[in-house]
């Protein structure tokens, strides 16, 4: 196998693929990654078997062929080579000369035959995406998936195609965020699945190299296909993203979005975020918690702990309701409100021991539940 | 021909024997105590084959007359008392005159001996309670007493005895037990003709133990000394961390005799409750006195054991001097020592004096108004009539009411005496190592964090403001019938606990909020711990403080994470954390929080 390529191509292809390896693999052969010249372009594979990426990139294939070499080193040497021309030579053993201008690198590889194959497209459930809206509704509710594995259900972003609409929640068991967006639902695709965290990162990165992305999934495995259009780097066809689920029941979480509104004020986004970073700034671990009190027109925020000290910031807005006060924990409000976009934010609010919730024009829903002093 | 008589002399003597000499170590026990008695300042014990073949007893006292000698040799005839109301009033370690008698009826025994005023020394030989001789004989001022074919005349005896290394090394307790009742006194110890351990005249008992138990012992023990009316404690105690799988070095004198007093031990061992993991016994050589008339020595015939006119004062009274103690250690203490240390102080010194920092002892109130009480004694527990227990004033941050505006803020940060330690790195994850101007410290993150936690949590529970959050799954938890009738009878202690739990149905419940602190996974576990824990009795809900420490403990042990990831900056911030905290050296199970690696260690492993 040989071929020529752009340093600046080749190197933002593994860039793409990197992030997959794991730093303390089982198998030596998942640390590598899996380079098949083809025609005109070069195939990059990475997987640790639970997710995996394949991206293709521009290339001037003498020779097919395929070889695995460790992904780091090599993107380490890649990014350093003196030249923008670089050409790649596998012998038959597995070992690769890699040369740009007057640097020489040899390099072990180990066969192809080891890696394991990533699974394509079946029949299964397909739609299809703008990468724009998908990447927005991801990061508007990616932050509220729990971290604890004690509860791997809720270890990603449910996805939820059903009813004319596609819903992304994620919740923690103490705040829920909902994103859900018209479109098209035939019955016999409808259906859901649990996205893994860390396939949501790695999605999230991903989005944003062309238009389109098709989603292809069934009750075990989901796939993305990313289209890259938009990108220049050398990057052709598609980013091909493969990823096992969440498998399980996700909670139902309807249930737990409050159907009535009580009292509901309308936020400027940004000022309120900073008045409650500002506050927050005193929290502890020992009192981790701002207080809201709402009164006529004026919206005030407290925190206080009993090592440091205490904040207090007021904020003029529209309000006529009863007098009200409730505490939450301050990531908790600062999550959302960094996530979204939009300018203006309603804030849903009915005593202290009601949840609080966070709307936006865009079918946006975040519930968080209050923290209080027994 | 009447079958009821009085029995020989001889033959009692033989009998008496059977209880008071069990083991050559009984002899040695006996005859120092008379030399100690007889007011000697130097005392030689020498002796064969585990005491089996000779033992030898010398000392500089103040000797006997030949009548007197002769005398000694009667059962019940003794210097020491006179009258039954003399045995409340006791000063001497015998008063039972019967052990030379027994001594004599089983062993071939030799007395020499002169008194100060006499020319001559006499000197008596009796073989298996058989007088044989007494002449005059040159001796210095003091007895000597020589004991050889112990239990030649009972053979089944001889046949009981144990190796030789095991009588041996009970003879070797015994004399090391006086030498440290003693330090004024010089020992030697002689074992076929090896010195075991020589010990001239010390001033303190630090000295003493540095000689005979060894230097590396006696650094990890600090002076206590308490004075109540009538009661008084004085000696070494271990620092805390400082344990032994056996309770050997917990040594006990009660009026400066070494005894195995259950009440005091269990009061020592209840003592290190939090300084010490379970199952690990605490050093010490601690000096009880009180009035002779309070405390009954005469309950067995070695003296081994003895009885208190009132256990519950005397656990309370030993638990209170030692928690006391225990806490003042609870400051930076190493790193300080360390550093009189470095500034050329003699080790032993440093530990005699008063190393605590200035910060920590200038300030008691504030010190103590952020003190978390150690787990009250068990006497308290069950509402015994002993000394009320001092429970630490509640200070002002723990009065703080969360709902009042403006809460005082506790301002005690300058007070803290964080040591002066360069972080150099984490291993394993969980590992911090320190350099220090001593040394090395390790640093046990998990225990140091679990420290932080459960002083937080105590504060908390004892404020009462937990903060809870509110769950938006509430959490189901289905239990057997028991537990759910525990549960259901401590849904309002859970709840100022920061749990929300509502009944849903039969023998199921919902947690519909949990601590602030606590991931909502780790709720159903720990609340099934904590039920396991109410079906034990080991939280006691009617003794608040007492559960809030129990709650905190089980808290921090199963359901307070450590952060997964640190850098050097939250490592720091542990630190001082830590040394905020009433008790920085443990964790709330016990275990040391960090472990010191000092110069002299290093260089002894490195050979230098």
């Amino acid at each position: 196998m040989k071929f020529k390529i752009n340093r600046d191509h080749f190197a933002n292809g593994l860039a793409q693929v990197l992030n997959v390896v794991g730093s303390k693999a089982t198998m030596p052969i998942l640390s590598n990654v899996l380079i098949e010249a083809d025609k005109d372009h070069l195939s990059l594979t990475t997987t640790n078997l639970d997710l995996g990426i394949r991206c293709r990139i521009k290339a001037e294939v003498k020779e097919t062929g395929a070889v695995t070499l460790p992904v780091k080193r090599l993107a380490g040497i890649v990014r350093e080579l003196p030249n923008v021309d670089v050409s790649f030579d596998a012998s038959p053993n597995h070992s690769v000369k890699l040369s740009s201008g007057g640097s020489t690198f040899r390099i072990m590889g180990i066969g192809k035959e080891e890696f394991p194959p990533l699974a394509e497209f079946g029949d299964e459930k397909a739609y299809s995406l703008e990468q724009g809206e998908l990447a927005t509704m991801l990061r508007s509710v990616a932050y509220a998936q729990s971290s604890d594995e004690t509860r791997y259900i809720l270890n990603g972003v449910y996805f939820s195609f059903k009813d004319g609409k596609l819903s992304l929640v994620a919740t923690d068991g103490r705040r829920l965020a909902v994103m859900a967006k018209e479109m098209e639902v035939p019955a016999a695709s409808a259906g859901s699945i649990i996205l893994p965290a860390k396939t949501v990162a790695e999605l999230t990165r991903l989005l944003d190299k062309g238009a389109k992305v098709k989603i292809n999934f069934n009750d075990r495995r989901a796939a993305f296909q990313i289209a890259t259009d938009k990108d220049t780097s050398g990057l052709v066809d598609h980013v091909y993203l493969y990823s096992k689920v969440v498998e399980g029941n996700y909670p139902n979480y309807h249930q737990v979005i409050p159907k009535e509104t009580h009292q509901r004020i309308k936020l400027e986004r940004e000022l309120f975020l900073q008045c409650v970073h500002r506050a927050a700034l005193v929290c502890s671990e020992k009192a981790n918690s701002v207080k809201i009190k709402l009164t006529s027109n004026l919206l005030e925020i407290t925190a206080q702990s009993p090592d440091f000290g205490e904040a207090h910031e007021s904020m003029a807005i529209g309000y006529s309701g009863p007098d009200l006060q409730v505490a939450f924990n301050p990531t908790f409000i600062m999550d959302p409100l960094k996530a979204l976009t939009k300018d203006e934010v309603f804030l849903e609010l009915k005593d202290e021991v009601s949840p609080g919730v966070f709307k936006t024009l865009e079918s946006f829903v975040c519930v968080i539940m209050p923290v209080r002093l027994s | 021909m009447a079958k009821v008589r009085i029995l020989p002399d001889r033959v009692a003597n033989q009998i008496a024997a059977g209880e008071v000499i069990e083991r050559p170590a009984a002899v040695v026990k006996e005859l120092v105590e008379n030399a100690l008695d007889a007011g000697a300042t130097r005392i030689e014990v020498e002796f064969r084959h585990g005491g089996r073949a000779l033992m030898r007893i010398e000392d500089n006292g103040h000797g006997m007359a030949r009548d007197d000698a002769l005398l000694a040799l009667e059962r019940h005839a003794t210097s020491k008392i006179a009258e039954a109301a003399d045995l409340d009033r006791l000063a001497s370690y015998g008063f039972r005159g019967e052990a030379l008698p027994s001594i004599a009826s089983v062993s071939r025994f030799e007395l020499q001996t002169r008194a100060a005023e006499s020319d001559a020394g006499t000197e008596i030989l009796v073989n298996g309670g058989k007088f044989v001789q007494v002449r005059d004989c040159g001796r210095p001022v003091g007895t000597r007493i020589e004991v050889s074919h112990l239990f030649n005349s009972v053979p089944a005896r001889r046949k009981f005895l144990k190796t030789d290394q095991t009588e041996a090394a009970h003879i070797v307790h015994c004399v090391r037990l006086y030498a440290l009742a003693c330090p004024r006194t010089a020992f030697t110890l002689i074992e076929d003709g090896r010195v075991v351990f020589r010990s001239p005249e010390c001033s303190t008992l630090e000295e003493r133990v540095a000689e005979i138990f060894g230097k590396q012992i006696a650094e990890s023990l600090v002076p206590i000394e308490t004075d109540e009316p009538g009661l008084r404690l004085s000696g070494l105690i271990g620092r805390p961390g400082v344990g032994r799988a056996t309770r050997h070095e917990m040594i006990v004198f009660v009026n400066g005799r070494p005894v195995d007093s259950r009440t005091l031990n269990y009061a020592l061992i209840e003592s290190y409750h939090e300084s010490l993991p379970k199952g690990r016994y605490p050093l010490a050589f601690v000096f009880f006195e009180c009035d002779p008339a309070a405390v009954d020595v005469n309950v067995h015939p070695a003296k081994r054991e003895v009885r208190f006119r009132s256990e519950p004062q005397v656990r309370g009274f030993v638990i209170r001097a030692v928690l006391q103690r225990l806490r003042e250690l609870g400051g930076a203490g190493d790193a300080t020592r360390a550093v009189s240390l470095e500034a050329g102080g003699l080790r032993r010194e440093a530990g005699a004096t008063d190393p605590w920092p200035q910060g920590r002892a200038a300030t008691p109130l504030a010190a103590g108004s952020t003190v978390v009480p150690l787990r009250p004694p068990e006497t308290e527990r069950r509402g015994a009539e002993s000394a009320p227990y001092p429970r630490p004033v509640v200070g002002p941050a723990a009065l703080a009411v969360p709902s009042s505006n403006a809460p005082p803020i506790e301002n005690r940060k300058s007070e803290i005496v964080t040591p002066a330690w360069r972080f150099v790195g984490l291993a394993h994850g969980n590992f911090a190592l320190f350099e220090t101007a001593a040394g090395l410290v390790l640093l046990d993150r998990r225990a140091a964090h679990e420290r932080v936690w459960f002083e937080r949590l105590v504060g908390q529970f004892r404020a009462g403001a937990v903060p809870s959050q509110r769950l938006l799954l509430p959490l189901p938890i289905e239990l057997d019938a028991i537990a759910a009738a525990l549960l259901l009878d401590r849904l309002t202690f859970l709840a100022t606990h920061g749990f929300e739990v509502a009944e849903f149905g039969r023998n199921f419940f919902r947690v519909e909020a949990v601590p602030a602190w606590m991931e909502p996974g780790d709720a159903v576990p720990f609340l099934r711990d904590l039920i396991g824990a109410f079906r034990n009795g080991t939280i006691p809900e009617r003794d608040a403080g007492l559960a809030h420490e129990e709650l905190a403990r089980l808290a921090v042990a199963k359901a307070v994470r450590l952060p997964p990831t640190t850098d050097e900056a939250e490592i720091r911030a542990l630190v001082a954390q830590l040394f905020a905290t009433a008790a920085p050296l443990t964790s709330p199970q016990g275990r040391p929080t960090y472990i010191e690696l000092n110069h002299g260690e290093l260089a002894r492993r490195f050979n230098r």
